[in-house]
């Protein structure tokens, strides 16, 4: 399993987090670690996840970009810790 | 730009309607939708009530299919909603646009467990494009403008917007508010144009692959001046098919697991593929890593996502096919291939000379297609007669033949029909069925009763599950497990009940006066063809097999 670390900005829309998790678990990626943060001066949620599979990310990223809430999606070449939580 | 005025968010929904150009809906009213249909008792907007809410949800898929317009279905909270699920689900696996609008229960009981509550925008996430759920009586009007741009932008798909009931009733200023364009638009990369020339005029054997994509970009036109321009051989698949002309003499049919034999083997042997408005589905390819091994990639799409999915494209071109394929739209030297495919074309031309009196289905259908008048729109259920009528009629628009493709869900044909009939009021519709099928959604022939539908419904009977009869008996050692429907209902006394002219044929002979009698009937008409159970669709590439080790008999 390789594991990726995804940084995606979105607007802060309903369940915009529970879209994110429904693909990622659909398309056949694992969380590790996730955290979500909202600036309300302009509304924009940044939630950064660790993910595992033996998919290639691409396919991931790819299908997160087509949700209409999402602004973007890259991969973190540099992962740094981020805060675990039982997602 | 008209004035503001206030009104009820109900009244403000049919608003929104006129605005889109939205003349038809299909639904079926309940509580927490009440407010929405009393607006609708001053509304101009014709609503078809149906008799269960998937029937609605494909009837909404039906018109938008048979159109190419958004179409729209309404349901109450609840086991309304939840009905629309399946409907739902059907429209995003082929890119169907379709705005959903459900009641809620009011917002101050909404959490609560509430009589008929459920939380449909929660189940819609899976089954939709996009969905809403609107709160704040303000959102209302951007909301829905929003789920009409979204069903169309892009891909299309179906989108939900759940509407509590005391927003349906509160008071709300009308903006005309036409500004409030999607702000996330995926930017497509560049197209990859000069790699997919160097490509092009290296190819001595290739194939176009054509999608439902092209008739959704309205490349019609486009696709055919490639593929006449190019001669290069075309396959089709299920949804993609009419979107070449069945005349061409480089169209080989549909590919696949139940495709013609030319078509799969001309593809496993090409050296290019220029994929159009197609995704590479698992019925298309059989055993992914040995399909067209040989064979480059040149790949059309609109969709981000499919781009690399199954496989990898050696030019991707992304965006709209019909400004980009005629960039490669030019003459190409492969006579020697065309030659090679149009001998296979004929050496494995279908057959129709069937011993016995029964009815041969392949052949009734092809009777069925030479018959019906130019512009016949077939809706099909699934199964085996969904194949045979994939395989042996005749189709010269996509829009033309609307079967449930990527989902495969039985019950579409009959509500899809009626969808049909209502946005192409002077063309002849006619429902292709098999005997499991029909029993899914068999209430819509009361929608039929109610509104003189005139469809045409043609039941191919085997008193059984056939395809899944069928795969018993060749993968599963003949254990014949659930699939008899030997004590099906009397098809004729049932449609009679219904007010539906109806008529049982059993013999070859009676075929073509039934069909005629059929299509000049006026009103709507059911013929119940009574067909050999142990028919089989052939070819058929058994599953994880690459497609050129097909099966055409047994």
């Amino acid at each position: 399993m390789n594991k990726y670390q995804l940084v995606i900005m979105a607007d802060d829309k309903q369940v915009v987090l529970e879209r994110i998790l429904q693909v990622t678990r659909y398309r056949g990626f694992l969380i590790n670690a996730m955290n979500a943060e909202v600036n309300t001066g302009n509304n924009v949620a940044t939630i950064t996840m660790t993910v595992s599979s033996d998919r290639p990310i691409s396919l991931l990223i790819d299908q997160i970009n087509k949700l209409i809430d999402i602004k973007d999606v890259k991969v973190d070449a540099s992962p740094t810790k981020i805060p675990q939580c039982s997602a | 730009m008209t004035e503001s005025k206030t009104l009820t968010g109900s009244a403000l929904l049919f608003e929104v309607l006129k605005e889109h150009g939205v003349q038809h809906v299909f639904g079926y009213p309940g509580g927490a939708i009440m407010p929405i249909y009393d607006a609708l008792y001053d509304s101009d907007v014709k609503h078809f009530l149906c008799r269960h809410e998937q029937g609605a949800a494909f009837s909404a898929v039906g018109y938008a299919r048979a159109a190419g317009k958004v179409g729209v279905c309404f349901a109450t909270s609840g086991p309304g909603a939840t009905n629309l699920i399946t409907g739902l689900a059907d429209a995003l696996a082929d890119s169907i646009p379709i705005v959903a609008i459900t009641g809620q229960v009011p917002t101050s009981a909404m959490g609560s467990d509430a009589f008929q509550e459920i939380d449909i925008f929660g189940l819609s996430l899976a089954c939709t494009k996009h969905s809403f759920q609107v709160t704040d009586i303000n959102d209302l009007e951007e909301v829905l403008y929003q789920a009409f741009e979204i069903a169309l932008e892009g891909r299309h798909g179906p989108v939900l917007v759940d509407i509590p009931k005391d927003i349906q009733l509160a008071a709300v200023t009308q903006r005309f508010d036409k500004l409030s364009h999607l702000k996330n638009k995926v930017k497509l990369p560049l197209a990859d144009i000069s790699k997919a020339l160097e490509l092009l005029t290296h190819a001595k054997q290739p194939i176009l692959y054509v999608g439902g994509g092209v008739g959704m970009a309205s490349a019609i036109d486009e696709v055919r001046e490639f593929a006449n321009k190019t001669g290069m051989p075309s396959v089709s698949t299920l949804k993609g098919l009419g979107a070449i002309n069945p005349d061409n003499d480089n169209y080989l049919g549909m590919l696949g697991m139940h495709g013609t034999k030319a078509a799969n083997i001309a593809v496993q042997e090409s050296d290019l593929l220029v994929v159009v408005g197609a995704r590479f589905d698992d019925r298309v390819t059989g055993k992914l890593d040995e399909f067209a091994p040989h064979a480059k990639v040149i790949h059309f799409d609109i969709d981000t996502a499919e781009i690399n999915k199954r496989r990898t494209a050696d030019a991707a071109i992304l965006g709209d096919l019909k400004g980009n394929l005629p960039l490669l739209t030019m003459p190409l030297a492969i006579k020697a291939w065309q030659q090679k495919v149009q001998q296979m074309k004929t050496d494995f031309a279908w057959r129709y000379d069937h011993p016995g009196d029964n009815i041969y289905a392949p052949a009734l259908l092809k009777t069925v297609s030479d018959l019906m008048p130019s512009n016949t729109c077939v809706t099909t259920d699934v199964g085996q007669h969904q194949m045979w009528a994939a395989q042996h009629m005749s189709f010269d628009d996509p829009s033309n033949f609307l079967t449930s493709g990527g989902m495969g869900t039985m019950g579409f044909g009959l509500p899809a029909a009626i969808g049909a009939q209502i946005s192409r009021p002077h063309d002849t519709v006619i429902v292709i069925s098999g005997d499991g099928s029909i029993m899914m959604n068999i209430q819509e022939l009361a929608t039929i009763k109610r509104y003189q539908i005139p469809v045409k419904i043609v039941l191919i009977d085997n008193a059984k599950l056939g395809m899944v009869r069928q795969w018993q008996d060749l993968f599963f050692d003949g254990r014949l497990s659930e699939t008899d429907l030997s004590d099906n209902p009397d098809f004729v006394m049932l449609s009679r009940a219904f007010d539906i002219k109806s008529q049982k044929i059993t013999k070859k002979s009676e075929v073509k006066a039934a069909i005629e009698e059929m299509l000049d009937h006026d009103g709507p008409y059911f013929l119940q063809v009574k067909i050999d159970a142990t028919e089989n669709v052939w070819p058929l590439v058994p599953p994880n097999t690459a497609n050129d080790k097909m099966m055409e008999g047994v």
